[in-house]
């Protein structure tokens, strides 16, 4: 594919979005675009970067993880305690949910090759396991979210934001040290057999941050990934008669049936996923069809995939967040539940990997 | 199937989605744009997110 004509279609995509839609919405696409062009240009792999640390003893996706979320979070806790009503954090409830959300999500994300923003930009590549995943994830993160209700009953209390409780200095380093500590244990997990640090995920990690920022600035909310997927799959079931909003709990509040009502366009997370796909697809168009030589997956591990991107939408509802709505915007916004999300996420990728392995993947 | 072919059949049936949200949802109110910046905007974010719960 020739990158002219692409930049031709995508810079005609911003116009339309500044013309018909908004402005903020058209800015929000091009960072999408930036996110997409640094994930796939960079090859800025969560769940990669955990499965080098567990399988290969390699620190060095998990350190550039740590400086994303220490960047954002120097970033994010002092905004948000200076814009209080303008700028809202990722704050998720500690529940029974989120544990079995976060340790399912972490399982399925190692066999699908792929989390929240991993899926995005390798279907956007053009990878085929994440390109049919992507709609089941749509669909596992629909019904994720209309049976949240029931999930929520089993125990939760309310979200904590370690902004509002400490203030945004101290939340910053009470985070900065939580990182620290996961740091140092990933160094020492690696024995220092290998390099720790990787140059080009470590300027993916910084740029990353600069553009989940922005994000915050210009959406009055982090990063998310999955409310999209979600929200994409709630219309067409709405749409085709099988499925009531105004009787589910979570798609009956005026937020989502607001978002029901309108174009995607309008949605933040829509709009950044978006553009995280159109910018894959641009470092695809750059590269020949060698680079995206895989061997075809055979009949079992398409189904396991599925299986596991059907899950990986359905638990990534239930543990409020992906790797980037949970994790990175979570963490960095200050919310306790992403410091739940991640332990339980690893836990369900030590399992993840052995069942990768199982089915030769 | 190549990779251009692949990604040609996925983004046709992106755009075909996007075309028909586009065409039942209700018409954009440019009235109501949302601030450029959220940022000192005054107005609280009202979309939705994979954190939130109700």
């Amino acid at each position: 594919m020739k990158r002219i004509p692409l930049a031709a279609v995508m810079a005609a995509f911003f116009i339309m979005l500044v013309w018909f839609v908004s402005v903020r919405q058209a800015i929000l696409y091009l960072v999408g675009i930036g996110m997409g062009m640094v994930l796939a240009g960079m090859r800025f792999g969560f769940t990669t970067g955990w499965r080098k640390l567990i399988e290969q003893r390699d620190p060095s996706g998990v350190l550039a993880q740590i400086l994303l979320l220490v960047l954002a979070a120097a970033v994010s806790m002092p905004l948000l305690a200076a814009f209080p009503t303008d700028l809202g954090a990722a704050l998720g409830p500690p529940s029974i949910s989120l544990i079995v959300g976060a340790f399912v999500f972490g399982a399925c994300m190692q066999i699908a090759d792929g989390c929240g923003s991993g899926t995005l930009y390798k279907a956007g590549l053009g990878i085929p396991l994440n390109m049919g995943i992507l709609p089941i994830f749509a669909l596992g993160s629909f019904l994720g979210s209309a049976q949240l209700e029931q999930w929520l009953s089993l125990g939760a209390i309310k979200p904590i934001g370690l902004v509002t409780v400490f203030g945004p200095w101290e939340a910053f380093g009470i985070t900065v040290l939580g990182l620290l500590v996961l740091g140092w244990a990933a160094v020492r997990w690696s024995g220092g057999a290998v390099k720790w640090f990787d140059r080009r995920l470590l300027i993916g990690a910084i740029l990353l941050a600069v553009l989940a920022a922005l994000n915050l600035v210009i959406a009055g909310q982090p990063w998310g990934v999955v409310y999209g997927f979600g929200l994409w799959f709630a219309k067409i079931a709405t749409a085709v008669g099988v499925f009531d909003p105004a009787s589910n709990a979570f798609w009956s509040q005026p937020v989502n049936l607001n978002s029901l009502s309108q174009s995607v366009f309008l949605d933040v997370t829509s709009i950044t996923n978006i553009g995280i796909l159109a910018g894959a697809l641009w470092i695809a168009s750059g590269k020949g069809e060698a680079a995206f030589k895989h061997p075809p997956l055979s009949g079992t591990q398409w189904l396991v995939g599925i299986v596991a991107g059907f899950l990986l939408g359905y638990s990534s509802r239930l543990a409020f967040g992906c790797n980037i709505g949970a994790m990175v915007s979570g963490i960095s916004t200050g919310s306790v539940h992403g410091w739940i999300w991640v332990p339980m996420a690893f836990a369900g990728s030590l399992i993840g990997v052995r069942i990768r392995r199982h089915f030769k993947f | 199937m190549n990779k251009s072919t692949r990604l040609m059949v996925f983004w046709v049936l992106l755009i075909a989605f996007f075309a028909w949200d586009w065409h039942v949802s209700e018409p954009v109110n440019l009235r109501k744009e949302p601030p450029l910046i959220a940022a000192g905007s005054g107005q609280a974010p009202s979309g939705g997110h994979c954190a939130s719960t109700f």
